[in-house]
């Protein structure tokens, strides 16, 4: 399988132009696999973790709210976004043609503009920290994944607002997010739009080409990844939470059953309380709330 | 590795003796190259710039050649040499603006062994990217051609997407003018596309030309009778008065009755990645006289929201020009 | 009746229409193998490391030739191989294979890195402060008086923003100056001063034949066949850059597909096919595609120009003052702009003129001499100013030609020089009656729907002859005339031409005369090189002088062998006649070898060059020999000119031009062969077709690499672009200070044709000069609508 392309330049140097599509069949076989192997893991293998009994410590109204509209629309709008990428994109590539060098750089903006306003919007009105891993967390990663390995039945801790594969997804999603954004600005050089006419001399052609390698690489992977996201999405067990991003609130048992009332302290956020039986709640963020 | 031009490498040539033969050689083989007359191949072949492993020539296909009766219009097989077009009865007596436009291909020499379905699927005559520069059109990711210090004066004033490259096939907007529909088979069987539509721009596949993917054939070019016997015009502005491309061209296949025209069918070419039909002007000049004014309203629509490029200004007028005299009914 | 002035087939004809002629690519020998070369993808680079061993592993290959093993003269000297290429597809390496795709694909094995070095294409990005040089030596080659110097050559950024705002060709210090007359004088006596920028491109030569070749050595001697205007010459150089005698050098060059001064004395890379010949031990062909002659195949220097030109009312140009920039290309040293700057002040015969120039290195294609180098360009971007003038000042075009033509005592240029003979006033009279200039000049500016008739006249001055050559001669005992001729045969007819100086003097019909041509083994005598119209001047001279030899030998030959003195012998109807009888050549001829001495070329006259000599030493007891130098003498320097008359229709709604009718009058003394003067008005006419309205290069400023690389994209003219009436005329004034009285006719065709359609162009608009050349259609069109130039003011490769 090839994985980047080469081209001799105009003076006959072997310059990188970007990567091999191969790699796109290989990113969405990726997704696949991981999604048949996850699925027949849980429905075969996977030890089912005793259930926990929530202990109520404090007052829990029977809604909680996860995600606030702003969060929602957020995330729908930027899920928007992301698909039309992707189809933009891929499916070129993989024989459906149509015009799609406009929609595509036209939503890369919309995309680009979204994450400036989630940037602002989590780190002004959000616990920014909330959602990012640290040294905590991936010391809770290497803990779960040993005991996966030795098929032990962790007692499924309950997190902090956002778990640590939320978490995990989440920091994945804004590296690769941001590598497509960086190289997509960049690329926006070399076409003509309303403001301004290409500039394709603006980097050197082996610059050019190690943009359009990230770019590439990054749009691939973001395919495997929305096939993993999607699939969490659609998975019963998890649909609660889908729900959650679709109507932004989890239910008392919900909360109590998957969340450390400790980790996530109820009315602690800076936020409107928007829902009826919402205590102050987090009007949350982020776009990619998966498993 | 270094750079040879001009030498052609090896390949394995089949000839086929028909389109099925040749269809299951292009299902056989991986990077095939369908050759019909030629001209436009063997340059490629020679820069060692597009290099098949297969290469798949039709001449001895005889289904391909000849041009016939087809109900009311005509069918032209694809491999029909631009001569035999041009010296054909039927296409010089009702559709003389095909004969007329296949009449200025090139050379006499060029016109013996090239055929019509080759003119009208040849590639872009992009410098650049004939060059073997790595541009969109060659898989990368540059348009070396649309810079602001770039040598665009042949390239193209409209329908840029990235790629900037221009058709340059004189028989294609003669096609698109006359309305015919091209047959298209490949393993799964026929495909027909209306003209214009035949034509892809690099919005839609930066890489092709036209919407023939590996593994199809063009067969042949209907031609229906709707414009037999209209009143034509083909015309080409181009550097030298043989063997050059149009800077622009138009075509125009036009209804009159009373001193009014009744309908008209107008393409122009050598201007945008495709041939550029225009049905706006089309319908702006129905029920007007054929005369300057209406020439010059159709010139000025035809070119509104053209785009130039640094070296190519000229483009403009001259394609509103070409437009201007098509409508106003000046003798081609 | 005298062969001169008449129709003759020439020798070479039944082999070029049946196709028996075998140009250099025909040649074959015993185990031949085929060379391809590796070409420069950059503009300017150094070989870093390359390495050939994948290519050497290949079957078939039989090895390269680098750069090392071959002639490296001193800069700015051009070698055959390069370690350092100063153009895009200037030859690296030569590889060697048992067939061209074999070497193809080897060449393609070869790992190479090039260092990328800075370039320059235009010569005025050079000149701008910080701006490239083409050479790591610098841009410019001053001669000073410590000999000829490099230097890094800018001016300042003021000159560059003065030029920009004034709209013209900056100006900055030049390297050459000269005048005459007090120039701002002149202008203050003038009643019309015009200033202009003109750009004129550089053209590639594009001979039909590439200069292909091909080699062998037997015995420690290179035969070598190739392409070429001179065959003397090249033999003779090639010997040079072997470092070997011209014994141990043959060259064979019969038929030459056109040079048009590409090949004056062959070419640089015929040492490859030579040198990797003896390296690999096999006989090599080379063969040159149209890809690579592009490169290799020499060019004509562009200009960018500025002007200034005074007019009295009554037409008399008072004064010229004209500035230079010309490109150059990486190697040697084009005169083109200082000829432009001779030719001017020839023609126009200004009070007072000054010119100022330079040439600068740039990374494209060498350049050399091509047909009319320096005038073809001058002539077709000045006439059409003249024409504005004229206009201006209510003066008949011809007229105005006429009023500042030159006479026969005219002096020119920096040294004042004088030419020997100027009937420019009888050639512009002889054309335009041919033409009928009156009757057409009716038609200027009328219309047709909305195509405009434009009439436009070009003059057109060039070097038209050379002396002091070798003529050789040789009656052997069959009694035929054997003219041994060291120019070459590029299409022109003057290896029979010339011949015909020495037929008529020895009263021969042409079927009593053989030519010896284009093959070194078969003795040739020193000859001009077949370039800058030389050979028809030089050799009627240097072939009437070794006449004059033979004939005085015959005489004294009948007079030995039949009595009586040798001046009471006539020579005619191929016999020696006088008081003690006649004599046939071949008796004469076989009386010569049993005298010896001077008759058979035993003793050979002092002043003939060593090369003739060793030629007619070879030739020496085979026959009655006729042997001179040239020393006839003239004053001041040969110069003929050509009119040009053009009719275009231009077309004001495409920019499109239909040139419709063309006369091409010639002053080039006595009319040797009407049917070749015709040929070469009408062929050098069509050249400046194509120069004017559609021949270009084009390259990519940021990369340096050119398109216009190719017939279609090069576009020289075709045949549709070529009007279906031409015609000519000649003034036929012989030139008095030559026996025959015949002048050279290759040049000055390109720039009556080229600078007559520039003139026909600005009629057609109403006397508006576009001031570029060439004038294609979207610079036409441009103007006409209105809209910007497609081209900025000085930019030359777009």
């Amino acid at each position: 399988m090839e994985i980047l392309r080469t081209a001799p330049n105009p003076w006959g140097q072997e310059v990188l132009v970007g990567v091999a599509w191969d790699l796109l069949w290989a990113a969405a076989i990726a997704g696949f696999v991981f999604v048949v192997g996850h699925h027949l893991y849980v429905w075969i293998m996977a030890p089912k973790a005793p259930k926990t009994a929530p202990e109520p410590a404090q007052e829990v109204p029977e809604r909680v709210e996860r995600h606030s509209q702003a969060s929602r629309t957020f995330h729908w709008l930027m899920a928007a976004t992301m698909l039309t990428l992707l189809v933009t994109a891929f499916f070129p590539v993989i024989g459906v043609q149509f015009a799609w060098v406009t929609i595509h750089w036209i939503a890369g903006i919309v995309l680009t503009l979204l994450i400036i306003w989630h940037i602002i919007h989590a780190s002004t009105k959000q616990d920014f920290w909330s959602v990012w891993t640290g040294a905590k967390e991936i010391g809770q990663a290497f803990q779960a994944a040993g005991k996966f390995l030795r098929r032990q039945p962790a007692k499924e801790e309950r997190s902090g607002k956002y778990p640590l594969d939320q978490r995990a997804y989440h920091n994945a999603v804004t590296l690769v997010s941001l590598g497509v954004i960086v190289t997509g600005i960049l690329m926006m050089v070399g076409v003509d739009t309303w403001f301004w006419a290409s500039n394709p001399y603006f980097l050197s052609d082996s610059t050019w080409g190690l943009v359009f390698v990230l770019h590439g690489l990054c749009g691939v992977v973001l395919v495997t990844m929305v096939i993993a996201h999607v699939y969490f999405a659609i998975r019963p067990e998890k649909r609660w939470m889908t729900r959650s991003m679709i109507k932004g609130w989890i239910t008392r048992e919900e909360y109590l059953e998957h969340y450390d009332p400790d980790l996530w302290k109820l009315g602690t956020e800076p936020a409107g309380a928007e829902l009826a039986g919402g205590s102050a709640s987090s009007a949350d963020p982020d776009g990619v709330v998966p498993a | 590795m270094a750079v040879i031009r001009d030498m052609m490498p090896a390949f394995e040539l089949f000839q086929p003796t028909s389109v099925d033969e040749a269809l299951d050689v292009l299902e056989r083989h991986d990077n095939t190259w369908v050759l019909a007359g030629g001209l436009d191949s063997m340059d490629w072949f020679k820069d060692r710039i597009k290099r098949p492993d297969v290469v798949v020539e039709l001449g001895s296909v005889s289904e391909l050649t000849g041009i016939r009766a087809s109900g009311d219009g005509l069918e032209i097989g694809a491999m029909t040499s631009l001569r035999d077009v041009v010296a054909n009865e039927d296409v010089r007596s009702r559709f003389g603006l095909l004969a007329d436009a296949a009449a200025q291909v090139a050379t006499p020499q060029i016109r013996n062994q090239g055929t019509l379905g080759g003119n009208l699927i040849q590639d872009t005559r992009c410098w650049y990217y004939r060059g073997g520069w790595p541009c969109y059109r060659a898989g990368g990711n540059i348009c070396y051609a649309g810079t602001p210090r770039s040598m665009n004066r042949e390239h193209a004033v409209t329908g840029q997407s990235r790629c900037v490259a221009v058709n340059g096939a004189d028989t294609a907007g003669a096609l698109v003018a006359l309305g015919a529909q091209m047959l298209v088979r490949s393993a799964g069987g026929e495909r027909v596309y209306e003209a214009e539509d035949f034509f892809v721009g690099p919005e839609i596949d930066i890489e092709r030309m036209t919407v023939l993917e590996p593994g199809d054939l063009l067969t042949h070019v209907h031609i229906p009778g709707d414009w037999a016997g209209a009143r034509f015009y083909w015309e080409t502005a181009r550097d030298r008065k043989s063997w050059d491309w149009a800077l622009a061209s138009v075509a125009a296949a036009i209804v009159e009755s009373n001193g009014t025209i009744e309908r008209a069918r107008i393409a122009i070419n050598g201007v945008a990645p495709t041939p550029v039909r225009l049905t706006d002007v089309e319908d702006l000049i129905q029920g007007m006289p054929a005369n300057d004014d209406t020439g010059m309203a159709a010139g000025e629509l035809a070119t509104r929201g053209f785009k130039p490029l640094r070296h190519n200004d000229y483009k403009v007028p001259l394609a509103r020009n070409l437009v201007r005299r098509a409508v106003r009914g000046d003798m081609a | 009746m005298a062969l001169i002035g008449q129709d003759i087939s020439p020798p070479d004809l039944r082999a070029k229409v049946t196709g028996r002629a075998r140009y250099a690519e025909d040649f074959r020998a015993e185990g031949m193998v085929f060379a391809k070369l590796l070409l420069s993808p950059m503009p300017h680079a150094r070989v870093r490391s390359l390495d050939a061993s994948r290519a050497l592993a290949m079957p078939g290959v039989l090895g390269i030739l680098r750069a090392s093993e071959v002639n490296q003269p001193d800069a700015p000297g051009e070698a055959a191989l390069t370690d350092e290429p100063k153009y895009v597809g200037e030859p690296i390496l030569a590889l060697a294979a048992v067939d061209e795709t074999t070497a193809a694909d080897a060449i393609e094995l070869i790992d190479i890195d090039l260092e990328p070095l800075p370039f320059a294409i235009d010569p005025l990005d050079s000149l701008r402060p910080g701006g490239p040089d083409a050479r790591l030596e610098g841009n410019v080659r001053r001669f000073g008086e410590s000999g000829p110097e490099w230097d890094s050559l800018k001016w300042p950024q003021s000159e560059f923003d003065a030029a920009e705002a004034e709209g013209r060709l900056p100006m900055g210090p030049p390297e050459d100056e000269w005048s005459h007359g007090d120039l701002d004088a002149a202008f203050a006596d003038a009643d019309y001063v015009l200033e202009d920028t003109i750009v004129h491109q550089s053209l590639t030569h594009h001979p039909m034949e590439p200069r292909s070749s091909m080699a062998y050595w037997e015995d420690g001697r290179c035969y070598l066949y190739g392409s070429t205007q001179s065959t003397q010459r090249t033999h003779q150089a090639l010997a040079g850059q072997l470092g070997l005698e011209p014994d141990d050098v043959v060259f064979v060059g019969q038929y030459c597909g056109g040079g048009f001064g590409s090949k004056i004395a062959g070419a640089t890379i015929y040492q490859v096919t030579a040198l990797l010949a003896r390296k690999i031990q096999r006989p090599v062909m080379m063969r040159i595609n149209r890809y690579e002659e592009n490169y290799i195949g020499r060019a004509r220097p562009g200009f960018q120009a500025w002007t200034k030109m005074g007019f009295r009312s009554d037409g008399k140009i008072t004064g010229i003052d004209l500035y230079i920039v010309q490109d150059h290309g990486p190697y040697g040293r084009s005169g083109d702009y200082n000829t432009a700057g001779a030719v001017t002040d020839l023609m126009y015969q200004p009070d007072a003129m000054r010119f100022r120039g330079l040439t600068l290195y740039t990374n494209t294609p060498p350049r050399a001499a091509q047909r009319a180098p320096g005038g073809a360009q001058i002539v077709a971007m000045l006439e059409p100013l003249v024409d504005k003038a004229a206009r201006e000042l209510g003066i008949d075009r011809v007229e105005i030609r006429k009023i500042n033509a030159p006479t026969h005592d005219s002096e020119f240029g920096p040294q004042r020089a004088t030419t020997t003979s100027a009937f420019v006033r009888e050639a512009i009279d002889a054309g335009a009656a041919q033409f009928d200039w009156a009757g057409k000049q009716a038609l200027s500016g009328q219309r047709n729907g909305t195509k405009v008739t434009g009439v436009g006249v070009g003059l057109s001055p060039y070097v038209g002859g050379s002396s002091g050559f070798d003529g050789l001669l040789l009656i052997r005992p069959d009694g035929k005339l054997y003219i041994h001729q060291g120019i070459g045969n590029l299409g022109t007819h003057s290896m029979a031409d010339t011949a015909r100086a020495a037929a008529d003097e020895l009263g021969l019909e042409w079927d009593d005369c053989a030519v010896i041509w284009g093959d070194s083994s078969q003795h040739h005598p020193y000859s001009a090189v077949q370039a800058g119209s030389q050979t028809i001047h030089a050799h009627t001279r240097a072939n009437y002088a070794a006449a004059l030899d033979m004939k005085r030998k015959l005489q004294e030959v009948a007079a030995a062998a039949l009595g009586g003195a040798a001046s009471a012998y006539r020579v005619e109807g191929a016999r020696v006649t006088g008081p003690g009888g006649s004599m046939g050549f071949a008796q004469a001829a076989e009386r010569a070898i049993a005298m010896g001495g001077e008759y058979s070329g035993q003793e050979l006259p002092e002043d003939i060059n060593n090369y003739t000599r060793g030629s007619a030493t070879q030739l020496a007891g085979q026959g009655l020999m006729g042997v001179a130098r040239d020393n006839f003498s003239h004053e001041g320097s040969t110069w003929s000119w050509v009119v040009g008359f053009a009719v275009v229709e231009l077309d004001t709604e495409t920019g499109d031009v239909v040139l419709v009718d063309y006369t091409g009058s010639a002053d080039c003394g006595v009319v040797v062969h009407p049917r070749s003067l015709a040929a070469q008005i009408h062929g050098g006419s069509v050249q400046g077709f194509g120069q004017a309205r559609s021949q270009k290069w084009v390259y990519d400023p940021k990369w340096g690499v050119p398109f216009a690389h190719r017939l279609y994209t090069a576009r020289p003219p075709g045949i549709l672009d070529v009007p279906l009436s031409m015609d000519w005329a000649a003034a036929g004034e012989p030139d008095p200070q030559t026996p025959i009285g015949a002048k050279g006719i290759g040049e000055p065709p390109v720039g009556a044709g080229s600078a007559a359609v520039t003139s026909a162009i600005a009629d057609a608009l109403g006397g508006r000069c576009l001031c570029r050349i060439p004038l294609t259609t979207d610079v036409i069109l441009a103007e006409l609508e209105g809209r910007a130039q497609p081209h900025a003011l000085t930019e030359i490769h777009s």
